[in-house]
């Protein structure tokens, strides 16, 4: 009996030892909490950690400790577990659409103070449409990080081989299609059952994104800039999701069954599709695994060309000291100068957030070696802000769900858009 | 010749009934020697036509950038600590409380039973918030101690063991009990050597829940010098682009490797701990 007791105390203090954990940072010193998620391939998040490194090393006074937090929906998860939980972290890059979530509940300030403090214009040399997502009720709320747009890919070895048969089409076997109908028309053309190909994929996870992008190509939008409005059974959004539905169920030249989306380039580097949407992202692991010549080119339009930017942003927490928001203010501005924005846009294949970015050496000349790397950057001329509204992570949800359920040919597009109307609404309504 | 036709017989069931545990075998071991082949090729010789099921080219350095990518090493150390503390303060806790649950008599004993066990009803997530919560003001965040323990009082194992506990005969705990054995006598020679196979079996299972577990260390977790397996693990899988199959079949091979090892070594023990027959005798 003793023994036992004996037993199970000696356990415990073992263990209250060997957790104890190592405390860092000075006390003059601000030690920030910097959650960051990784969306992309690569080795990225000792990426973020040396630019972390060569931050600190700067600045003597300031220690950013980053926390790499999982995937944009885990990081959400963790910020919010922080704020609600009274821990929230100084900064977080958090995904664009999410910025409304984070106003109500109250956890971010707005960046317009210390943006107004810094010479000249300090938001000029960013592209307009990263900053749209950010400024809401006239306050500049995030400055953008890491960010994409989507992109057409497609096979050109494909193109070449059926370069007679396009050509018979009255379709040039040289460049990418640039209108719908033109996609279809390719897409026909290069569909091949025998050698079990489809001519394009429209990946199921992140549909929402690239059908809101069919939306703005179609003069449309899915939710206003507000987030109180929804607009699916809008003329524009109707026909973008019939036309989808087309594309898998009436000309049947995309897969009937949803490929996921963090699948479709390997379905695409495996030439098991010769078109492909998908994020800029996707550029750095389709140009490693492709065993052809890969090329980029503006998502087709049809009334106009569009798409929706996406990525990830830096906001600011609030309950935290006076002297940490400042000092995130700095870390903010040294993470995306433009020599900083410009490596990592090359290490990580996001677009770089801001012009003078591109004229910094490394990027240039990466740019000239990839010349895919610019398409991206000049669609942004066409690019809107991102779909963002209270409780997106919800909307999102309903949305890929009805859309896959378009694509799979479970429900007539009419049908679809009135049911996503109504849920989506109801959500924003309760906001 | 009868008898040596049903000989043949039953050669064939024997043969019948081997090939359909190795076909089962098989369908259980593809995937991991797929993701093994994957993890030792390069990128590009993964994705042309065909299954690729064996290489033909060859790129260790895979595991050497996983390695370079995250402190693979301290996370394997940090891993086996949590899943070790984890799985043995839950025996010390669940074990007496089962025990208190099946055979002793006190009041609110099913009330609070039943309270227990509804934590079985709860998913992680609808309790995230209220743990991280408790951790703070315990100054847990971002420490081993916070991954082990929101989950000591399993009610799933005490679920479990009390079940086990409550068909062991009455008379066998009085014959202790007129011998002299107090409470934890009665548990170390009594009902936890005749309740070995459910212990067994509770242990093995949360050793892979909890080296697997992803989203509450995820959480509660900042600096790499504390984090887990799983979490390295999650670099690897990405939203935004595909996915580097590569580098992320080695990372996985990093996480099973450990575990089925420990498996393998230990078989003889598991395999006989579930098939002993609590040969009882009242």
């Amino acid at each position: 009996m003793k023994k036992g007791i004996v037993f199970c105390l000696s356990i415990l203090l073992l263990s209250a030892l060997v957790f104890l954990s190592p405390v860092g940072a000075q006390e003059d010193q601000v030690l920030l909490n910097f959650y960051y998620p990784v969306g992309v391939a690569g080795p990225l998040a000792s990426v973020v950690d040396e630019m972390v490194n060569e931050f600190n090393e700067t600045h003597p006074n300031i220690t950013v400790q980053p926390v790499y937090s999982g995937d944009y929906d885990d990081t959400m998860q963790r910020v919010q577990t922080g704020v609600m939980g009274g821990n929230p972290p100084d900064i977080a890059v958090v995904e664009i659409s999410e910025a409304h979530s984070l106003l109500q509940m109250n956890a971010t300030i707005p960046l317009t103070e210390f943006i107004e403090q810094e010479e000249g214009d300090f938001l000029e040399p960013f592209f307009d449409a990263f900053l749209a997502n950010g400024n809401l009720y006239g306050e500049q709320w995030t400055i953008p990080f890491q960010r994409s747009t989507p992109v057409f890919y497609y096979n050109k070895d494909h193109f070449a081989e059926k370069a007679d048969e396009l050509l018979a089409a009255g379709l040039d076997p040289e460049r990418a299609p640039d209108t719908w109908d033109e996609l279809v028309a390719y897409a026909e053309v290069l569909t091949d059952r025998e050698a079990n190909r489809w001519g394009l994929i429209i990946p199921g996870g992140w549909n929402d994104w690239i059908f809101e992008a069919f939306a703005y190509q179609n003069n449309g939008q899915l939710i206003n800039r507000e987030g109180t409005e929804a607009y699916f059974t809008d003329e524009a959004v109707l026909e973008a999701a019939q036309f989808w539905y087309d594309l898998a169920h009436k000309y049947e030249v995309m897969p009937k069954e949803v490929r996921t989306w963090a699948g479709s380039p390997t379905d695409f580097a495996g030439e098991a599709a010769s078109m492909l949407y998908n994020s800029t992202g996707a550029l750095p692991p389709i140009l490693n695994t492709a065993n052809f010549e890969v090329g980029v080119a503006f998502m087709p339009q049809n009334k106009t060309y569009g798409a929706a930017v996406g990525g990830g942003d830096f906001h600011v927490f609030k309950d935290i000291p006076e002297a940490n928001q400042a000092a995130a203010w700095e870390f903010i501005k040294f993470m995306t100068n433009p020599e900083n924005a410009a490596s990592w846009s090359v290490e990580s294949g996001y677009v770089a957030v801001r012009e003078d970015a591109y004229e910094v050496p490394v990027l240039a000349e990466h740019v000239e070696n990839q010349p895919a790397r610019a398409v991206a950057r000049d669609q942004l001329e066409y690019a809107y802000p991102k779909m963002s509204a209270v409780g997106y992570q919800q909307i999102r949800q309903i949305l890929t769900d009805i859309l896959d359920e378009v694509m799979e040919g479970d429900m007539e597009a009419e049908t679809a858009m009135n049911d996503a109307q109504n849920r989506i609404q109801a959500i924003l309504d309760r906001h | 010749m009868k008898i040596k036709l049903a000989k043949i017989k039953e050669k064939m069931g024997h043969l019948l009934g081997h090939a359909i545990l190795m076909f089962i075998a098989l369908i259980a071991i593809v995937p991991l020697i797929w993701a093994l082949s994957t993890s030792i090729q390069p990128s590009h010789a993964v994705f042309g036509q065909g299954i690729g099921l064996i290489p033909t080219e060859f790129r260790f350095e895979n595991y050497l950038d996983i390695l370079n990518a995250a402190p693979f090493g301290t996370y394997l150390i940090n891993t086996i600590i949590v899943v070790t503390f984890t799985v043995i303060m839950q025996l010390l806790v669940i074990i007496p409380a089962a025990y208190a649950f099946a055979k002793l008599e006190f009041f609110g004993r099913d009330v609070l039973f039943f309270i227990f066990i509804a934590q079985m009803l709860l998913p992680l997530q609808a309790i995230v918030v209220p743990n991280y919560d408790v951790m703070r003001v315990l100054g847990l965040i971002n420490t081993r101690t916070a991954m082990v323990l929101p989950f000591i009082a399993s009610g799933y194992g005490t679920f479990l063991i009390r079940q086990q506990f409550k068909q062991i005969p009455e008379s066998l705990i009085e014959s202790a009990r007129i011998d002299g054995a107090g409470h934890f006598t009665i548990l170390k020679h009594v009902m936890i050597p005749l309740s070995k196979p459910i212990i067994t079996a509770f242990s093995l299972i949360s050793i892979v829940i909890h080296w697997n577990d992803y989203f509450w260390p995820l959480i509660i977790t900042e600096t790499p010098s504390v984090r887990t397996l799983a979490i390295g693990l999650g670099m690897f899988v990405q939203q935004e682009s595909g996915a580097d199959w590569t580098l992320l079949m080695a990372g996985t091979m990093f996480i099973v490797m450990p575990l089925l090892i420990f498996f393998i070594f230990n078989q003889r023990i598991f395999i006989e701990s579930l098939m002993i027959k609590s040969g009882m005798k009242e």
